[in-house]
């Protein structure tokens, strides 16, 4: 089933949530909504599973009008941060209740439901698990019992509110591949909410990201990752060096030395502020003076497990650089010596109207 | 021994045993000890006497038709307190505490005068041909009204721990809104319900000021145990009125452990198999 966002608009109070949001999912894609907290991606998640209620805008099911829906009518499956499983019931009568519910006529035979539970609790790989209780799960088992249960009326459409968000980094990691996996078994239209931008970038098909209740940019993981649209999207993807630039023509320069930037974007004003944004990952050190290249000194450096972190300051900016351990090895650094800094890519945006949000590690 | 982590266990548990022996266990056997001069031929005609039998279904009977009442309504006021705000909440809210507080008299009078013949309610129930007031109904309002905040408060902490998201899972699930509430939400609150009712029962059996205002305390009929013995007591009865109260001691105690039982059970069915969890 494909889900066609068209106009979505929600406010709480004077708080804008949603501001009309277009968004296509084609069927047995699987989404990734991200963005950092308060950007509006889970009151999306929540409208198109009936749980919240657009103030304005349509949500169509397979082109079909489905707004103002019942949640119960959707046949959307979801799962919650906080797993949501019903305490009192086992296992096994957890993944049941969507189809113990089903009306009479509706309702498969006894030996019908014990089957299906059965077949997804071994999907889900814990079907040894089917007497116990919630309480008596980890977080990663009963993360799977709530993906089990909502598989279990065969949605259409698979919806999920930071799945992992409440698990630690290990289980987050074995569970996301997992989950791309099950997706890639059972093409199932699928939705998920995350801040996490690996576990987007890892898992879905198709990134959404979002901020202050806009979407700034849809792409393939690599799109949004190596050509981000905005400089938000920049910043979130990943740790970014935020440089002050001023605009040359076709050219951009960065630092107070005037040292050479990056190519200016088409349709950027050609003279005025600008900034050039560049990955720690992408600046190359040099021990001796090299043409266009930016003088800085070391403030720090740290090995942080394959990679080692160097910060340096440039004037009274700092700059945050990632080399290899080889490369690291070679140079051998130490604080307060002198190096130069030549970025190797380099994206130049025109200076933003508003102050960026949080996010990368912005100068 | 085990080593525990937690100081204070024997301090804790001798305190325990002597305050409970001085509060509860002292006075009751005093009731024991003074009964025991009865024979036992004299305490079973005391105690199964055509008043006393009488008397014994009315103020059980009452009190589990007012435990009931408060179930279902207590449920509702205390669910609309959790789950919804609407203005003037916190007003009601300290409006279910006021049967705590009230002198039980004023609560009896005020009673007796709304639902006699010609109170502002008792005037429009007597047209429809239903006697309240000064009759086992007027009893069952008292008691209702005196019960109230027992099961009101028991059940308000248990609800506010129930996550909305619960509900929600239901719904995408595809459960109707009476579903939820009976395979989801009723489970999860029950044994918490179980204590309410349990502790506006106790509390109903042994009720005497409202009551004895509204019931019109005709014997037989709408005489409730505690009245019998106080009535006995003023004819120096003592003796006779220990034997009731025995009896009544007794009844409470076998329905209390029984409900006890029941909200264990209630409470543990879903963690039977505990142990070696993930």
């Amino acid at each position: 089933m494909s889900i066609e966002i068209r106009g979505i608009g929600k406010r709480f109070g004077n708080f804008v949530a949603l501001d009309d949001i277009q968004l296509d999912i084609p069927t047995g894609e699987l989404v990734a909504l991200l963005g950092p907290s308060g950007c509006g991606k889970t009151t999306l998640l929540r409208i198109i599973a009936g749980m919240e209620t657009a103030d304005s805008g349509q949500v169509l099911f397979s082109g079909a009008e489905a707004t103002h829906l019942h949640a119960r009518e959707r046949k959307v499956g979801f799962v919650f941060q906080h797993y949501a499983l019903f305490r009192h019931m086992s296992v096994f009568e957890n993944v049941a209740f969507g189809l113990r519910v089903k009306p009479r006529k509706e309702r498969p035979p006894e030996a019908e439901i014990r089957r299906r539970v059965m077949d997804l609790l071994k999907l889900v790989q814990l079907d040894w698990l089917a007497e116990r209780y919630p309480s008596q799960l980890s977080g990663g088992q009963r993360q799977r019992i709530a993906l089990a249960r909502a598989l279990a009326v065969e949605p259409e459409v698979l919806l999920l509110d930071e799945p992992f968000g409440a698990l630690d980094t290990k289980v987050r990691k074995e569970l996301r591949r997992w989950l791309r996996r099950l997706h890639d078994e059972m093409h199932i239209s699928s939705v998920f909410v995350t801040h996490d931008q690996e576990e987007a970038l890892e898992v879905a098909d198709r990134v959404v990201v979002m901020n202050r209740g806009k979407i700034e940019q849809i792409g393939t993981p690599d799109e949004v990752y190596s050509n981000p649209a905005t400089p938000f999207v920049y910043q979130f993807l990943g740790n970014v060096n935020v440089f002050h630039s001023r605009v040359h023509g076709a050219w951009a320069e960065i630092g107070r030395a005037g040292a050479e930037g990056g190519a200016v974007p088409e349709g950027s004003p050609a003279h005025g502020d600008a900034m050039a944004f560049v990955r720690p990952h992408d600046i190359d050190i040099e021990r001796s003076p090299v043409a266009g290249g930016l003088e800085s000194s070391v403030q720090d450096v740290h090995a942080i497990g394959p990679v080692v972190r160097v910060e340096l300051a440039h004037g009274s900016e700092l700059i945050e650089v990632e080399l290899t351990r080889e490369r690291a090895t070679e140079l051998a650094l130490a604080k307060g010596q002198q190096v130069w800094l030549r970025p190797r890519q380099v994206k130049v945006f025109a200076a933003p109207t508003q102050p960026l949000e949080e996010g990368g590690s912005g100068i | 021994m085990q080593r525990r982590v937690l100081p204070g266990f024997g301090l804790s548990l001798g305190y325990t045993l002597v305050y409970l022996s001085l509060l509860i266990l002292l006075p009751l056997s005093g009731l024991a000890f003074k009964a025991s001069s009865l024979s036992f031929d004299q305490f079973w005609d005391i105690a199964t006497g055509e008043r006393a039998l009488a008397s014994y279904r009315v103020t059980f009977g009452a009190s589990l038709a007012a435990a009931a009442i408060n179930g279902v309504f207590g449920l509702v006021v205390a669910w609309m307190l959790v789950r919804y705000p609407f203005p003037g909440k916190r007003f009601v809210d300290a409006l279910v505490d006021l049967p705590f507080a009230l002198p039980t008299a004023v609560a009896g009078i005020t009673l007796a005068t709304l639902y006699a013949g010609n109170g502002w309610i008792g005037r429009h129930l007597e047209a429809f041909g239903w006697k309240v007031a000064y009759t086992p109904y007027g009893i069952v309002v008292a008691l209702t009204f005196i019960g109230l905040p027992f099961v009101v408060r028991t059940l308000q902490p248990v609800i506010e721990d129930i996550e909305p998201e619960i509900e929600e899972a239901a719904a995408s699930l595809g459960a109707s809104r009476l579903q939820t509430f009976v395979r989801v939400l009723l489970p999860a609150i029950f044994p918490a319900l179980l204590t309410g009712v349990t502790l506006a029962f106790s509390r109903a059996v042994g009720e005497y000021g409202s009551v004895i205002f509204i019931a019109g305390n005709m014997p037989l009929i709408s005489e409730i145990t505690p009245l019998l013995i106080i009535s006995k007591l003023e004819q120096y009865d003592v003796v006779g009125a220990t034997a009731l109260a025995i009896v009544m001691l007794v009844l409470s105690f076998i329905l209390l452990l029984a409900v006890n039982t029941l909200q264990w059970w209630a409470a543990n069915r879903h963690k039977a198999t505990s142990g070696e969890a993930r």
